[in-house]
């Protein structure tokens, strides 16, 4: 599955071979776009170390990644639904309004601070798990902690 | 000497008309959303997560924050194929 689109395709082939058995099985994460584009930065609080490992198995693998580096995947499978199980258990009304607002306003996380800073305020005192935005530049605020979004339906 | 609204009704009837093309075909948006404001600049990534939700779900714009996946869901991503 590249990043290509297919062309020029009439069929479509469901190969329902199972797994071999010597790899474990790992339930896949069961949660859609907007869901997990809220909980983007929670997962990336908690799970640095293990997303790491796997862009770098995948980047010194050379295009083998996709069968060389399934351990570093299930890990970073797991690690994001623990991520996921603990903001349903603790957040999971902020968390839908923040979603819910996201899939109306075209996945656009600019839209959707208000609801974005009840999220995060929940989460933090819950989990301790705080949004951080990598390489702000220093002494800037960063941009989902800014008052006034231009630009965004909801005035300044 | 008072305003003479009898030009202007022309200009009122026009955007009276351009008021309901726009309300109506934004409606219809709207339904064939399921409900919520239609996506638009959707780009490649865009795509390829609506295909992850419609695979999901049963529908395009279909969103659940469930921590697993439904049986079947690891097999139904589709090889598409030229013949």
């Amino acid at each position: 599955m590249s990043g290509r689109p297919a062309r020029f395709n009439q069929a479509t082939l469901i190969d329902t071979t199972p797994l071999p058995s010597d790899i474990p099985p790992v339930t896949e994460i069961g949660s859609s776009s907007a869901p997990l584009l809220s909980a983007s930065f929670f997962i990336g609080a908690r799970c640095k170390p293990y997303n790491d490992d796997f862009m770098q198995c995948k980047s010194e693998s050379a295009g083998k990644g996709e069968v060389e580096c399934l351990k570093e995947g299930r890990r970073v499978t797991r690690c994001a639904r623990s991520v996921i199980e603990d903001v349903n258990k603790h957040c999971l009304e902020e968390f839908r309004k923040h979603w819910t607002c996201l899939d109306n306003n075209n996945q656009q996380l600019w839209q959707c601070r208000p609801a974005e800073w009840k999220l995060n305020k929940c989460v933090f005192n819950n989990l301790k798990l705080e949004k951080v935005i990598p390489d702000t530049p220093a002494g800037e605020t960063p941009v989902h902690l800014k008052n006034r979004q231009t630009y965004s339906h909801h005035g300044p | 000497m008072g305003v003479p609204f009898e030009a202007l009704i022309p200009y009122g009837i026009m955007l009276a008309m351009f008021g309901v093309t726009g309300a109506g075909l934004s409606k219809i948006r709207h339904m064939q959303n399921g409900g919520k404001r239609a996506r638009h600049s959707v780009d490649q990534w865009d795509r390829v997560m609506m295909d992850r939700d419609r695979r999901l779900t049963g529908y395009l714009r279909g969103q659940t924050d469930n921590p697993s996946a439904p049986a079947g869901f690891e097999l139904n991503n589709p090889w598409r194929v030229s013949r």
